[in-house]
This record gives C-alpha cells, sequence and structure tokens, in this order.
C-alpha cells in the first residue's frame, strides 16, 4: 500500500466517526460489519458489542417490521428505501443524550436503507439514520402559527367574529349551494342604533367594549354549524342563514333584537331610548335562479332602511327583487 | 400412491390456477386437480365434488376468499382448505386459525405445494 | 396501441397482485390496522391518455411518487393519486388532516415512503417472478398536473405508459389510485418475452 492509500484508509474512518449520521452496514447475512460512532454515541452500544452480529437477533422488536423488509430489499432486489419520520417517529432505540436515555426519550429519525457494492463479496446493506427531532419540532411550530395566521385573516380584531372578507368568501359559497340545492338562504344585515352618537357621548374605548358585547350576544344566538355572523362595517353586522326561510329568518331576527335590548346598555343619546338597540333588515332568496349576491344584499339594505325610518329598535323584511 | 384424489383450485387468476395445477401434477400425476375462478363456483363445485385439498385464493371479486372458506369449510369438513394470499395480515391469520384452515403465501412455490400435498399422506 | 394475449394480460395482472399484496401487509404493519390493496385492471396507453385518465383538467393537480429502476430493464415507476384523494392516504396512516396546500415536506416525506414501498413491491415482485437483476433510485416526490408529472418522468410521443388501476382499503376507506411504468419500445419487448417465457414456464411441458 503506498503512503498516501494508507492515509487514505485512516481519514475515512475518521470520516466515518465524525459525521453527524448514524451508520451501520450489514454483510449479506445480516450481520454488522459497520457502526460508527454516532451510533455508539445514541445507542449506548459500542461496535465490539455488537460487530459480527446479526442485526435482528440483536434488536429483535425490528423483526418483522418496515426497516427487517428495507434490509431485505436491499440485500436480495438492490433497491433502497426509506423510513420517513412521519411514519415511524422513532424506530430504533437512539437518545438524543444520557438524559433522553433516562427519560426513555426516543430520538426522531429518519432513515434510509440502501445496497452497498462491496468488491469481491456479496452484496451488502448501509443504513443511515438522521436524528430529525429538530425539524419536527420547527414543523410543529410553523404548522400551529400556519394555523392561528389563517384564524386571524378571517375574523375580525376586534370582536373575534368573522371579518367582511370572511363573510364574502362565505356569501359566495353559500348562495351557489342554495341555488344548486333549491333551497332557501336568508341575509339580516344588523346595525347598532345612534352609535355615532353613543362613541362621541362615551367614548371609543366603550363604544368598542359595546361593539364586542353586542356581537358576542348574536353570535351567542346562532344555534346551526352553518350560520355565520361576520362583522360588516364599523357598527354594522351580517349575518348569513342557509336553508332558513323568510318567516324563520324574521323570527330570529325578532329573538335577537330582543336580546339585544334585554343588555340594558345605558344610551342616554339614544334617539327615542334610553339604551342600545339594533335594527334589522332581513332579505331572503328562495332558490330560483335568478338572485345573486348583490339582489340578497340590497334586498336586506333596504329592509334596514325601512327599519331605521321606521323609528329603530324594530326588524323589517323586504323581498327578494 | 396410484389412487386417484382431487384437489380444487379456487382463484380468479387461470395463470395462478395454471400453476397450481401444475406443481400439484408434478408430485401427483394421477390426481385430477379442479379449478373454479370464484368462491361462489367453488361453492357450487364441492356439492359434487369431494375433494382432498382446497386452495383458495383470498383476493377475488365476489364473495372473496374469505368469506367462501368459511363456507366451504362447513361444507367439506374434513377437507385440507389452504388460504392463499400475498398480504398475510393477523386478522385474515386469526380468523383462519379460528376455521381450521391453513395459509400459504403467494407468489406460491412448486416446494411449499409439494410440502403440502406430502403432509396429507 | 400495444395488445396482449388474454393469458398474457393475466400474468401481468396476478403478478402485479401480489407486489401489492405484500406492500398492503408492509403498510398494514405500520399502521397496526388491516390494509388491503389490489390491481383490478391494467391497461397500456400513451402518455397523452394515459394524462387524461388520471385528470389532466388544469386545475386538478396529482401527488407523485416516482423511481428510476434499471437493470434487466429500464423504466420510470410512478405512483399517483388524483388531486381529491392525494394525500388521503397520508393523512388515514397518519391520522391527521391537512389540505395538499399546506402539505409540509414531512408529510411529503410520508408520501414518499408510501410510494416508495408500493413500487419496490411491484417492481421486486415481478424482478423475483422473472429471475432478474435491477437496481433502484430513492424514490422523489412530484406535484403537478399528470401531464407535467409523467413528462418530467421522461414519457414523451414514443413512449407507452403500463397503468395499473390500484383499489387501496384503509379503515373501511377505499381509495383509488394509479401506477405508471413509462416503457419505452425496447422495455417493452423485454416485457412481452418476460411475461412469455414466464407462461411457459408455468404451462409446464406441453
Amino acid at each position: 500500500m503506498t503512503h498516501s492509500e494508507t492515509h487514505r484508509l485512516g481519514m475515512l474512518d475518521s470520516v466515518l466517526g465524525a459525521i453527524n449520521l448514524g451508520t451501520i452496514v450489514l454483510d449479506h447475512e445480516r450481520r454488522i460489519v459497520v457502526w460508527n460512532d454516532w451510533m455508539r454515541m445514541h445507542s449506548g452500544f459500542a461496535p465490539d458489542a455488537v460487530l459480527g452480529q446479526d442485526f435482528f437477533a440483536l434488536f429483535p422488536e425490528l423483526a418483522g417490521k418496515r426497516i427487517d423488509g428495507a434490509v431485505q430489499q436491499a440485500l436480495r432486489d438492490n433497491f433502497p428505501s426509506v423510513l420517513s419520520q412521519t411514519l415511524h417517529k422513532a424506530p430504533l432505540a437512539l437518545f438524543a443524550s444520557p438524559a433522553a436515555r433516562d427519560s426513555g426519550e426516543r430520538m426522531q429519525q429518519a432513515v434510509a436503507v440502501t445496497p452497498l457494492e462491496v468488491a469481491g463479496l456479496p452484496r451488502h446493506c448501509l443504513i443511515q439514520i438522521a436524528d430529525v427531532s429538530v425539524a419536527v419540532t420547527r414543523e410543529r411550530l410553523l404548522r400551529d402559527q400556519a394555523l392561528e395566521l389563517r384564524s386571524q385573516t378571517f375574523s375580525d380584531g376586534l370582536t373575534g367574529i368573522a371579518n367582511r372578507r370572511h363573510f364574502d368568501v362565505a356569501m359566495e359559497k353559500e348562495v351557489r349551494r342554495a341555488k344548486r340545492a333549491g333551497s332557501p338562504l336568508s341575509l339580516l344585515m344588523i346595525d347598532i342604533d345612534s352609535f355615532k352618537a353613543y362613541n362621541d357621548h362615551y367614548g371609543h374605548q366603550q363604544g368598542d367594549d359595546t361593539l364586542i358585547k353586542v356581537a358576542h350576544a348574536l353570535a351567542a344566538m346562532l344555534q346551526r354549524p352553518l350560520d355565520l355572523i361576520a362583522r360588516y362595517g364599523g357598527e354594522e353586522f351580517a349575518v348569513i342563514l342557509p336553508e332558513l326561510d323568510g318567516e324563520h329568518s324574521v323570527m330570529l331576527a325578532e329573538k335577537m333584537r330582543v336580546q339585544i335590548e334585554d343588555l340594558a346598555i345605558p344610551h342616554v343619546q339614544a334617539a327615542g331610548n334610553d339604551r342600545v338597540t339594533v335594527s334589522i333588515g332581513a332579505s331572503t332568496h328562495s332558490g330560483s335562479e335568478l338572485a345573486d349576491i348583490a339582489a340578497l344584499l340590497g334586498a336586506a339594505d333596504k329592509a334596514l332602511y325601512q327599519a331605521k325610518r321606521g323609528g329603530r329598535n324594530r326588524v323589517e323584511r323586504h323581498q327578494e327583487a | 400412491m396410484n389412487e386417484t384424489k382431487t384437489v380444487l383450485v379456487v382463484d380468479d387468476s387461470r395463470v395462478s390456477r395454471l400453476m397450481a395445477r401444475q406443481f400439484i401434477l408434478s408430485k401427483k400425476p394421477s390426481w385430477v386437480v379442479e379449478e373454479a375462478a370464484t368462491g361462489e363456483e367453488a361453492i357450487e363445485k364441492v356439492k359434487t365434488l369431494s375433494p382432498v385439498l382446497i386452495l383458495i385464493d383470498v383476493n377475488m371479486p365476489g364473495m372473496g376468499g374469505l368469506a367462501a372458506a368459511e363456507q366451504l369449510r362447513l361444507a367439506c369438513p374434513t377437507t385440507h382448505i389452504s388460504l392463499v394470499t400475498a398480504n398475510v395480515q393477523n386478522a385474515t391469520r386469526n380468523r383462519a386459525n379460528e376455521l381450521g384452515i391453513g395459509f400459504m403465501e403467494k407468489p406460491i412455490t412448486e416446494t411449499r405445494v409439494h410440502a403440502l400435498l406430502g403432509a396429507l399422506d | 396501441m400495444f395488445n396482449l394475449s388474454e393469458l398474457q394480460h393475466d400474468a401481468l395482472v396476478e403478478i402485479f397482485n401480489i407486489g401489492v399484496g405484500h406492500a398492503a401487509k408492509s403498510m398494514s404493519e405500520i399502521v397496526n390496522e388491516e390494509v388491503t390493496m389490489s390491481v383490478p385492471s391494467i391497461s397500456f396507453l400513451n402518455r397523452a391518455d394515459a394524462a387524461e385518465m388520471l385528470g389532466n383538467k388544469e386545475s386538478s393537480r396529482v401527488c407523485g411518487v416516482s423511481q428510476h429502476y434499471e437493470g434487466a430493464f429500464k423504466t420510470e415507476a410512478i405512483l399517483m393519486f388524483p388531486e381529491d384523494k392525494s394525500l388521503d392516504i397520508v393523512r388515514l396512516m397518519v391520522g391527521e388532516s391537512v389540505p395538499l396546500k399546506e402539505l409540509t415536506e414531512m408529510e411529503q416525506e410520508a408520501m414518499s415512503e408510501i410510494g416508495n414501498i408500493i413500487l419496490n413491491s411491484c417492481v421486486g415482485t415481478l424482478a423475483n417472478i422473472f429471475a432478474q437483476e435491477l437496481s433502484g433510485s430513492l424514490p422523489q416526490y412530484h406535484v403537478g398536473t399528470s401531464e407535467e408529472i409523467l413528462s418530467a418522468t421522461g414519457a414523451n410521443a414514443s413512449t407507452v405508459v403500463l397503468m395499473l388501476h390500484i383499489d387501496f382499503i384503509l379503515e373501511k376507506h377505499q381509495i383509488h389510485g394509479y401506477v405508471a411504468f413509462v416503457l419505452d419500445l425496447t422495455a417493452l419487448h423485454d416485457l412481452q418475452e418476460q411475461v412469455d417465457r414466464y407462461l411457459a414456464k408455468v404451462m409446464g411441458p406441453a
């Protein structure tokens, strides 16, 4: 052997000892012939304790499992296999640290089992193990954040109920569904009476508090999962009621009006009243082909206007155009 | 042994049936091999046959191999029945044990078939 | 188009059924549930028809896992699920529900492993039954239209796609998917030859 070849072998040995990856090589009879330092560190088994032994005799709990089939496929069929961390969190008993070993908390692993050609010998099998615990935790964090973000962009910052954007999306969906199913769809437009006067008199802070109270009170009255209440404007709310006809939507609107009245939030500047009240305009799409979102909204708006004109703190209904 | 016995091979794959037939006859050339392509067909056939062995594929259209095997076990209490499948799962294995039915993994090999035939003697 | 005799067709269907049967067993061990897989039918198509079968509308995206095999014959094997079924299997196996868009790298890896299991099983069974030597690559994950995935994996005007319909059943959910083998004329010829050789063995001495 030349000088450089001797060094090369020693160097490759050092590489195997230094790399941050579990490296196991099995011969054609599944005996361990390479067990690198990473494996020693994280399995608790020193090389001389395992070299020459049948891998599956040493780890009998792995016999018949995915890694067994993977080793077989590498040796017999010459095919590589992967064991994803999603489907197998921790196939081998490996631990990040002695403390983790004591608490029994296994390291999360990504495993690759590949055929290995060795000159002059029958096919061997290479098993590589990566510690993916950090990646797994980070993934989970990112997913939680994404979920959080998603819920935020559809909800109104102040009241926590759906925002206008959510309403628009839901409205489109429900109108389409109603048309396809030939079922009714009702819409309520709810406006807090004399709200500007309320803000002027009590201040915007209290105005916000009242908005929140009213929003929650209204939301609490929605029983069915498909019903949606959204903050449509500054002091305006919209309620989508799928599969509810005109008569029943008006009944619900009336219940809502009473509920707000019963909150008895003092409003000395209210026109014609001493407390916070709402006016409600209701419209219904009967499921025919002709009506659309604009028509439904327009009708509810007209009804709301009628309610205001009619003295506030009341429910009015308008038929679709 | 020159006596004639009958084996029923049940599989929706014709090639599979041919292969089983070949393996059986290579060891027992005087025996008769009957075929059925579905569980229903097999149940019909055993009304007039008395096979010593039934090989039945699990993965078949219609009633399927397991359901058919249950009925065949009732119809032929002394016949050796063997389920043949590429998908050997515990649920199936347990059910087979309950019924007193054997198991053979696919692809079937001549060696295993010969061993089974030998055990019948 | 490429045509097989009834017996040749039967032989291939049977071989692939054995392959997915083994894959089902592996998968059931992972989830500790009963998993059944079968290949009810196979067909030979050109690329355009194959893409069509997988649903080639602009909006429909497909999730695919491909592996390259070579040796006694050369092919690109791809496991594919149509968009609305994509990842249902992963979700069933992992037990979570995440929409395709938010598919994280980890779930992609789960899908890669599932593809790895199913494809290795199919091709491995084929190679074993034909007593042939092959080598395979690690799985590669793709998302796109079926047309894009087939092109990316080498299907062109002169290649034939051997399409397997796959039925996957887990927890009473039945999911339809496909395994496509992209074969050029040489590979196709090899395949037919191997099937004939196998049939001759099966039929026994005349």
